[in-house]
């Protein structure tokens, strides 16, 4: 058939050199930054795109290491911040004591999903997920029972349509007064740090090396006793922990968490950006979200362009470049080496072939 | 009075059941055929429906001008989706196939909405194809916009039954859908029956469009609740089966309009969703579908 190599060389990830070049790479790029930024603006979406980099790392094990195609990755983002949100409303506790139980939280709503879903495979899970998260949104947006009494205002249990506001802050305005900003980005990066290094470290683990083999061929990892249900809701809770804790950190970091948080055009972008970064790609998700924020404010210049532009970003990459940026990086690499093993195999060829006449 | 408030539960299942067939039988067909989940469904219902508008009242053209106008531009929208997305995407690996086109038809799906309310804007607009008048039989009051619906839907499933059963064209879907390798074999050109079956699905979905806004309102997110329900739809009666699709519409819209009656709209459809996850923890292909998928 086609001279394409049946198995690829390379671990989707590069090798462990490449990677730790990268990792200091990025955490000396990491700790320069607030000296060259002074930007609050500037700052504040760098925080966000850290936001959104975790969620869609954490989108990328369950889809790209494990080929669970879950919908329902805003929706446990959101319990978690939710979580939080409300532990602090209710019963006054500090954000940082709160953001944990927020994370276990959202881990067991998504085991619970999991169990509910995990027993179907492909689009069956896709459309399950995505008719959840449609749920937990349109439960809270119409929820107009009273819970308490804040003042005269009455207050819905989930915080209805409006959400959560002032329930507590990460203590970096006491503590750093103008520059509280930094100390948040300082917060934020760590949280992505510690997610990309557990991310990392499953990865290559034999657990990751069984979320892959159930990705590339089901039958065959089932047939080597690979429990395929038990792996799945492993990867599930997992990735779900640290979608939570970022969920948590988010809500506190805005300091208000609302139900737009649910909504298809978020959920949208982090697709897009593991899709345009590199689907199954460790460095993926942080490449996609650097070009996508970076084109998003781009086409915030023209307005109401924006989700138009991401929708059609999103159908153009996958149909261009499948594998991503990283994908079509690694291609390149691994072409340019082909040729180069080609042209001297050639030279090799050369001699034999008349004799096999 | 009882059988009144029963009477009207049931012409607004139905009516809404017919809806729901109408949207699950046009992923269920593509999704049969060829293993591709269409996100921009809801999209295309939204097309449909702003297109008649369009056509009839900015347009001043009669009503049968602005129905065709929704069917031909469904038609188009799913031509377009074959000639940009899905044939490139077969190009590709066979095994990615079915996540790549689900998240391209989801990038295609936003785009159209976004593209619909900047041109349309956001605020609700009125479809002009919608009947005025109730029926009155006894006890039983019936708009002639349900009835109107109600009948287009079954002479529009008659009508794929027939194009499905009784056509050559139908016979290579069928073939397509069983074994796409074989029916290429044996002489079936399986793009072409791609082609045909996306300019049928999105006719339908064209139709659908209509209908939805007919007794609701134009906006443009108008496609998402009807899909989101076709969706859960198809998962129940197993993607691909459309006699299944038919049934679990009408079933469930039922059971929908039960549930919003005694315990409130919110939780219509959280309650199906607990039925659809209830049906799949007992079969996990669906009630009725083909088992596609290997229990491992």
């Amino acid at each position: 058939m086609s001279n394409q190599p049946v198995s690829r060389p390379n671990s989707p990830t590069g090798s462990a050199k490449t990677d730790l070049a990268i990792t200091v790479v990025l955490i000396a790029i990491a700790i320069a930054l607030p000296f060259f930024v002074d930007s609050r603006y500037v700052m504040g979406q760098i925080v966000l795109a850290l936001f959104y980099a975790t969620i869609a790392s954490q989108w990328n094990l369950l889809f790209g290491f494990s080929g669970i195609f879950s919908l329902a990755q805003m929706a446990i983002f959101a319990f978690g911040g939710y979580a939080t949100a409300m532990i602090c409303f209710y019963f006054g506790w500090n954000v940082w004591a709160a953001v944990v139980p927020g994370a276990v939280g959202a881990m067991i709503f998504s085991l619970a999903v999991g169990l509910a879903c995990l027993r179907l495979t492909g689009v069956y899970v896709a459309l399950l997920t995505l008719a959840i998260a449609q749920t937990m949104y349109q439960l809270i947006v119409t929820d107009t029972e009273c819970f308490t009494m804040v003042g005269s205002i009455c207050r819905q249990f989930t915080g209805g349509a409006v959400g959560f506001a002032r329930f507590g802050e990460l203590g970096t305005r006491a503590l750093l007064k103008g520059q509280w900003l930094v100390g948040n980005y300082a917060i934020v990066a760590t949280l992505f740090a510690i997610t990309m290094l557990f991310t990392y470290a499953i990865i290559k683990s034999p657990i990751g090396l069984a979320f892959r083999a159930l990705k590339d061929n089901p039958g065959y990892a089932v047939a080597r006793g690979v429990n395929r249900f038990q792996a799945q809701l492993l990867v599930f809770g997992i990735s779900a922990f640290f979608t939570g804790l970022a969920g948590g950190f988010y809500a506190a970091h805005f300091q208000a968490i609302g139900p737009g948080i649910l909504s298809m055009s978020q959920l949208m972008f982090i697709i897009a950006v593991v899709v345009v970064g590199g689907v199954g790609t460790f460095w993926g998700p942080l490449v996609g979200t650097v070009i996508l924020v970076a084109a998003d404010e781009l086409m915030r210049e023209a307005g109401e362009f924006r989700t138009f532009g991401l929708g059609i970003i999103i159908a153009l990459s996958i149909i261009l470049m499948p594998k991503g940026l990283v994908g079509r990086l690694g291609d390149l690499v691994r072409w340019s080496r082909k040729r180069g093993q080609a042209a001297h195999r050639e030279k090799l060829a050369e001699s034999p072939a008349p004799a096999g006449e | 009075m009882t059988l009144d408030i029963l009477m009207s539960i049931l012409v607004a299942g139905i009516t809404t059941g017919a809806l729901y067939a109408l949207a699950t039988v046009g992923l269920s067909l593509v999704w049969g055929s060829m293993g591709m989940l269409n996100m921009a469904h809801a999209a295309m219902l939204t097309m449909g429906g702003y297109a008649a508008f369009t056509v009839s009242s900015a347009l001043g053209l009669p009503v049968i001008a602005g129905f065709a106008g929704a069917i031909v531009i469904g038609m188009i929208g799913g031509s377009l989706l074959y000639m940009l997305i899905v044939r490139n995407l077969l190009k590709n690996d066979k095994s990615t196939f079915e996540s790549n086109v689900m998240i391209a038809t989801v990038g295609i799906g936003i785009a159209l909405e976004n593209a619909i309310l900047m041109i349309y804007g956001g605020q609700p607009l009125k479809q002009p194809l919608s009947i005025p008048g109730t029926l009155m039989l006894g006890p039983l009051a019936l708009p002639y916009q349900n009835i109107v619906i109600i009948l287009t839907v079954v002479v529009l499933m008659a009508f794929i039954a027939l194009l499905l059963n009784r056509t050559r064209m139908g016979r290579a879907i069928r073939a397509t859908a069983q074994n796409r390798d074989a029916a290429q074999l044996m002489g079936v050109a399986v793009n072409r029956v791609y082609f045909q079956v996306l300019v049928l699905s999105g006719g339908l979905a064209g139709i659908c469009g209509v209908m939805v806004s007919s007794i609701t309102q134009l906006s443009p997110p108008l496609g998402n609740d009807p899909m989101l329900k076709a969706f859960i739809m198809c998962v129940v009666a197993g993607l691909g089966n459309l006699p299944g699709a038919v049934a679990a519409a009408f079933g469930l819209a039922l059971l929908e309009a039960f549930i919003q009656y005694a315990a409130g709209a919110r939780w219509g459809f959280p309650s199906l969703l607990f039925v659809v996850i209830a049906v799949l923890i007992w079969r996990p292909s669906g009630l009725f579908g083909r088992a596609q998928i290997r229990r491992l």
